[in-house]
């Protein structure tokens, strides 16, 4: 509702001049467009959506009235007649970002969720201006959805990135959870008896973001206290562990992998963890199971092609580390994985053209957005 | 895989025929229409083939043209306008109901829909593969919704075999395997989680995951035991993997839970059968399957092969007869069919069922159009059910 509201407010704050109310039967085009704008300005809302319609009747590409029109109805909760309009406006104005952002939010809300999220992603390409509160919504609802849509990695970047921009921690705790726990749901879709775990997930998760760590171990703690045999739980708490104390990470890991062996983070967390350690014989079966659960991840790649690497063998993991690197181009870190072993191999020219690559994504990324 | 489809298909049609006069002739509209669609100018191009097919409403192409931008801009009532138009006037226009059908689902038209799936279906299915894919894939939501949850499996699977895990085939599993009679867009938020973890468990079935089928069918028992049609459901992810044992196991809680599960019964009757231990107990179930669900011609399947192996031909028979009626496309009752026949000395009928059954087989696997393997269950799906 705060959206919607949010969204109408800034609508109404985009209204033309006004005109004179004009309710008499109107004949022509121009008529009905003055009264419908009319009806608008001055918050007769049942009148301008009949006189919008109308409008649209006599001239059904008119912009403004598939826009305005589309905006009112959104309002009022009637999301699948404002999509098909605003779908009319932006198939005019391609390069609309509110245009697609209410569309996106219309669709979000008739649960066609895939669409809405390309919508959203099309959205933040033009933008929407200095509207604020209209690019939050559009934020956190992309978030929500690449949750929703298993893209819990992303989620999470947007999420914080929500929290650094003020978005208040009540609204981002249990989108957070779900992407941490690698739960596809919306947050109204929790189950109930699990609604405090994720709570606690989220509530850690932006803790540790927030380099309270001391605070996000005790929320980690709780959480695995309450829920021991959940999927997801003792990865969060493992992760966090590694950092501080390597071996009470790895039990945490561990009993991960037996609740939930297919969790792929933990795998590779684990596996990384062993290679740190110089422990590859550990890495190596790890490496090799998160390659089967996803053979196109290229953390997967990478993972094994450091081990192989480790143990000697350079050109089985070089393959790996080149695979990796052709999976995710922009991945700085396989291109260094790939700088020792092309060098450990003797192959200069081939290292030489990886220190180029990273100066480039070094240049990229270092560039004002 | 994206199920939204990207479609300027290229169809082969005759170049309009050219007519002069002052305002832009009908060939110059078409002309330019053509042209503004290829320089992705979309709105002018809708401009101008709606200018051109207002004067001249029989071509084809240009409602062709018209339904597929309108598509591409998930503009669907204008589309669905558009694809009429073209099916209305161009006879040959097969791969347009598949199209007519994703419109009239996305308007939620659901009844248009499955007719004009159907119809689709029964031209053999055409198109190129992506709308193949789409089709197939929102006609097996229908079926789910119209509770055909067989058919719809048979339709999903592949896309699973195929593409693995993908949130919306998930979802869709998850729905037609659990029995709910929902499209993705209407099913109550809380229970997601329980479709997500079934959809999930199907998918890797259906790639022979059984490590991680059973890892989420586990979850989804632990949250949702209690729910009818969840063990059940785990129960033939047993049987995929060929675990009978704790398949029949689960087939037994599903009873507990839901009472009159015609479908656990059904398994737990072939159960029976197969591992020929209580032929008694299967035949029992089998006829309170049948009780339960009269029209369910799998229970007919069951009941009429254990009368068989019990050495009653005649009333077997007439099971079997009621399941081929049911399921005529259904290769393995007219085997069992022609066997019953045998034993009764109806030795035509056994050769009719037998020449009946090769035929059947063969076109299942090779010859049938998905119409006519929906008519029935199929060979590779006996477990589905």
């Amino acid at each position: 509702m705060m959206l919607r509201a949010a969204v109408l407010a800034w609508a109404l704050a985009l209204a033309v001049p006004s005109f004179s109310a004009d309710t008499k039967p109107a004949a022509t085009f121009e008529q009905v467009s003055r009264a419908a704008k009319a009806a608008r300005d001055q918050n007769q809302d049942a009148e301008a959506i009949r006189l919008f319609r109308q409008g649209l009747r006599l001239k059904p590409d008119w912009d403004e009235g598939l826009w305005y029109l589309g905006t009112l109805l959104y309002e009022k909760e009637e999301f699948a007649e404002a999509r098909d309009l605003l779908r009319h406006f932006v198939a005019q104005n391609p390069k609309s970002g509110p245009g697609w952002a209410i569309l996106a939010l219309s669709e979000y809300h008739t649960r066609e969720y895939q669409r809405s999220l390309e919508h959203l992603q099309r959205c933040q390409t033009y933008g929407v201006g200095d509207r604020k509160e209209l690019a939050d919504s559009v934020f956190y609802v992309v978030a929500v959805l690449l949750t929703r849509l298993e893209q819990y990695d992303d989620a999470m970047t947007l999420l914080f990135q929500l929290r650094s921009a003020g978005q208040a921690e009540a609204n981002i705790i249990e989108p957070l959870g779900l992407a941490a726990l690698r739960m596809p749901l919306l947050p109204a879709e929790i189950p109930q008896d699990r609604r405090p775990m994720i709570r606690m997930a989220g509530a850690g998760a932006l803790a540790l973001e927030g380099q309270h760590r001391e605070e996000a171990e005790q929320k980690f703690r709780d959480m695995t206290a309450a829920y021991p045999d959940e999927p997801g739980v003792h990865f969060l708490l493992g992760a966090f562990l590694l950092d501080e104390r390597p071996e009470n990470g790895i039990s945490e890991m561990k009993r991960e992998l037996e609740i939930s062996p297919s969790h792929l983070a933990a795998r590779l967390r684990l596996a990384q963890e062993y290679i740190r350690q110089q422990n590859f014989g550990a890495a190596l079966p790890l490496a090799q199971q998160a390659l089967e659960l996803d053979p196109k991840d290229p953390s997967a790649h990478m993972v094994l092609g450091e081990t192989l690497v480790g143990k000697g063998g350079l050109t089985a993991g070089i393959h790996e580390l080149e695979t990796a690197r052709d999976l995710a181009p922009d991945l700085t870190r396989i291109r260094w994985d790939l700088v020792r072993a092309y060098t450990a191999a003797d192959r200069g020219e081939d290292a030489q053209r990886e220190k180029q690559e990273i100066e480039k994504l070094n240049q990229q990324n270092a560039k004002p957005e | 895989m994206v199920w939204a489809l990207t479609l300027f298909l290229v169809l082969p049609f005759a170049e309009p025929p050219q007519t002069t006069g002052t305002r832009p002739s009908f060939s110059e509209l078409a002309r330019q229409a053509d042209e503004a669609r290829s320089a992705d100018k979309l709105p002018d191009a809708i401009r101008l083939y709606r200018e051109a097919v207002r004067q001249r409403p029989g071509w084809s192409e240009g409602w062709w043209w018209l339904g597929s931008i309108y598509y591409e801009q998930d503009r669907f009532p204008e589309a669905q306008e558009s694809f009429r138009h073209f099916v209305a006037t161009s006879p040959d226009a097969t791969a347009a109901y598949a199209f007519l059908g994703l419109c009239e689902y996305e308007t939620r038209h659901f009844d248009a829909a499955r007719r004009y799936f159907s119809q689709w279906a029964l031209k053999g299915s055409p198109g190129d593969d992506r709308l193949i894919e789409v089709a197939f894939f929102h006609w097996a939501l229908l079926l789910t919704q119209e509770g055909r949850f067989p058919q719809a499996l048979f339709l999903l699977q592949k896309a699973a075999e195929q593409h693995g895990p993908n949130p919306l085939l998930i979802e869709a599993m998850g729905l037609a395997w659990l029995q709910m009679r929902h499209i993705p867009e209407d099913y109550p938020p809380e229970q997601r989680e329980m479709v997500w973890l079934a959809g999930s468990a199907a998918v890797f079935a259906s790639r022979s995951d059984f490590a991680r089928t059973q890892e989420y069918a586990a979850r989804l028992v632990a949250h949702y035991g209690d729910r009818s049609n969840v063990h059940y459901f785990r129960g033939m992810m047993y049987s995929f993997n060929s675990q009978l044992e704790e398949a029949e196991a689960e087939f037994r809680k599903e009873l507990d839970v839901t009472p009159a599960h015609a479908s656990a019964m059904i398994q737990l009757a072939l159960a029976q059968y197969f591992s020929s231990s209580q032929l008694s107990e299967a035949r029992d179930f089998a006829q309170k399957a049948t009780a339960l669900e009269p029209k369910n011609p799998l229970g007919h399947y069951a009941l009429g092969t254990i009368l068989l192996a019990q050495g009653e031909a005649q009333q077997s028979a007439q099971e079997l007869e009621l399941a081929a009626k049911l399921a005529p496309a259904d290769a393995k009752v007219h085997l069992q069919l022609g066997r019953a026949y045998k034993k009764l000395g109806r030795t035509k009928d056994f050769e009719h069922e037998m020449a009946v059954f090769t035929a059947m087989k063969d076109k299942q696997n090779v010859f049938a159009t998905p119409e006519e393997k929906l008519q029935g269950l199929p060979k590779n799906m006996e477990q589905v059910k």
